[in-house]
């Protein structure tokens, strides 16, 4: 399998493949509607030079934008996720679980907590696609 | 798992706790002195005026009272709460000091990020956006059951949207939580009853969550020790109060314990439920308790098992060492046995609810948040439509 560079559009791509691949995704998914925004803030210590800004958009089981934008694009999506580095990389090994990771402040979210409780197997889902792709972390290199 | 080598989590608690009977007078100044603060606007409704309830503690706070908001309702939107906070920003308030139930604290919470940040509270809604700590709140809880003193979760109604929007952040938790026993002695049986009840769940919740850990666990056992001991006697004598008091305590370590570990299935149910034939939450919760309980119970894994032993051995129905399997049963059975004991409602039927209520709210309940949570994982709708209709 062929592994990616994390927070790279090829590693985006990589990534929506895997969940527009799985028709238990689509499954899940089917009520979902809008954008989500991922933010990596920026740590020099870890490789991570300046903020990442990312959009992801999925309609009913569809995933539709997958791109590394910037912060103004982020900032238009229906949901805003922000955190640190060192907690996405957690978060994308499965290492920390989303919902604990928000509710301990590990990571930020903005928008309506009660959809994103309410879909929160359709959250998980996409997080457990992303542990399927070979990522090579900017701190491991 | 809760107790395994590979444990770790945050337990979070920042909240001071005042407690004694007369402390929402004697103990209140000075409380916001040591804050810091000296103009303070309270946050009631007029239920609460009417009983006679906040009268003494305002007169207490003389002219570091700068203000008093009790335009709130039974369910507090956001328009009450940015209607709060211009109010007490007007007014120059450095504090905001609630009396009252979950609808006022929670309303209090609003107007504590507004005061500090601005804005509208609809600016706000989601998990862990502020950085930083927001307007001092003191709180001075007249009912015992929802634990909202020390947590830091608000639920506000949205009219534009039609629906409750969340608002989670570690920096809005109250400062202090002022317990005084005699401002619950008036509550009537059924409140008491039924508050007391949503505590016992929290706590119970608290150690089937699987976000449950030690910490959390520890204030969930000893609530459902006090609750069990001494809200029976809050039944037979409201004007008990010692027992008030220890219930009010209850709640409040129920409320740090479900505030770490989350609730689970009964909550799920209990929002559904409440949502489609409007049950009282307290009610709900009671009722549906038990059969939960039992639900969780009956796939026989070993730690639902272990973990109801345990709470057999708070209800005083087992001791250590006793068979795992038969203190479980007994802390299911006892369930339903205190209901019975304190008197509450046994049948969400009694509350008018029907079988197209609880087909219409098994569908809410497998997407409410709280049911991934539940210790025992809910797959079917058919699971929770079967656990409703033995509660009918
Ligand atoms: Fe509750």
């Amino acid at each position: 399998m062929e592994a990616y560079k994390a927070f790279t559009q090829e590693w985006m791509d990589a990534w929506k493949e895997k969940i527009a691949g799985s028709k238990e995704y689509r499954e899940i998914a089917k009520d979902w509607e809008g954008s989500v925004s991922i933010t990596v803030n920026a740590d020099p210590s870890k490789n991570i030079p300046q903020t990442v800004y990312m959009f992801t958009d999925y309609w009913h089981g569809d995933v539709n934008e997958f791109v590394i934008c910037d912060a103004a694009k982020a900032q238009s999506a229906k949901f805003i996720m922000t955190g640190d580095y060192a907690r996405w990389k957690q978060v994308a090994k499965k290492e920390l679980d989303a919902t604990k990771a928000l509710m301990q402040g590990k990571l930020k979210l903005k928008g309506d907590l009660t959809y994103v409780v309410r879909n929160i197997k359709t959250v998980n889902k996409v997080i457990d696609l992303l542990t399927e792709v070979d990522t090579i972390f900017p701190d491991d290199v | 798992m809760a107790y395994d080598s590979d444990l770790s989590f945050v337990y979070f608690g920042p909240t001071k706790v005042v407690f004694g009977g007369g402390s929402s007078t004697s103990e209140l100044e000075s409380e916001i002195s040591s804050l810091g603060c000296s103009r303070a606007i309270v946050v009631t409704d007029q239920g609460i005026i009417k009983a006679g309830l906040s009268e003494n503690i305002i007169k207490t706070l003389g002219d570091k009272c700068v203000g008093v908001f009790s335009d709130v309702p039974q369910d507090t939107g956001i328009d009450v709460v940015n209607r709060g906070a211009a109010f007490a920003g007007e007014k120059g308030a450095d504090i905001v000091i609630s009396i009252g139930g979950g609808s006022v604290i929670d309303t209090a919470k609003g107007m504590c990020i507004l005061l500090t940040e601005g804005g509208s509270l609809a600016d706000y809604e989601g998990i862990q956006l502020l950085t930083r700590p927001q307007t001092p709140h003191i709180v001075i809880p007249t009912t015992a059951g929802t634990g909202s003193e020390v947590t830091w979760i608000a639920v506000i109604y949205d009219k534009e949207k039609g629906q409750k929007i969340l608002i989670v952040e570690s920096h809005n938790a109250p400062r202090v939580a002022i317990l005084d026993p005699q401002l619950t002695i008036g509550l009537p049986p059924l409140l008491t009853a039924s508050t007391g009840m949503d505590a016992m769940t929290h706590a119970i919740e608290a150690m089937t969550s699987i976000q449950r850990e030690p910490l959390s666990d520890a204030m969930a056992l000893h609530a459902i020790r006090l609750l069990s001991t001494w809200l029976p006697e809050c039944l037979k004598d409201g004007r008990d109060l010692k027992a008030r008091g220890q219930v009010q305590l209850a709640a409040t370590m129920a409320g740090w314990a479900f505030g770490n570990a989350l609730v689970g299935l009964v909550h799920a149910m209990a929002q559904s439920v409440g949502a489609v034939a409007r049950v009282p939450h307290g009610v709900a919760c009671g009722i549906l308790l038990p059969w939960c309980m039992d639900f969780n119970l009956s796939d026989g894994e070993p730690e639902t098992i272990a973990i109801y032993a345990t709470v057999a051995e708070a209800l005083g129905l087992s001791a250590r060492g006793d068979d795992p399997g038969s203190s479980a049963a007994a802390a299911v059975k006892g369930s339903f046995d205190l209901l019975e004991e304190i008197g509450h409602p046994m049948k969400l039927s009694e509350f008018g609810v029907t079988e197209e209520h609880i087909t219409e709210a098994a569908d809410l309940s497998m997407a409410d948040g709280a049911i991934i949570n539940n210790i025992r994982y809910v797959s079917e709708k058919d699971e929770v439509l079967d656990i409703y209709r033995r509660a009918l």
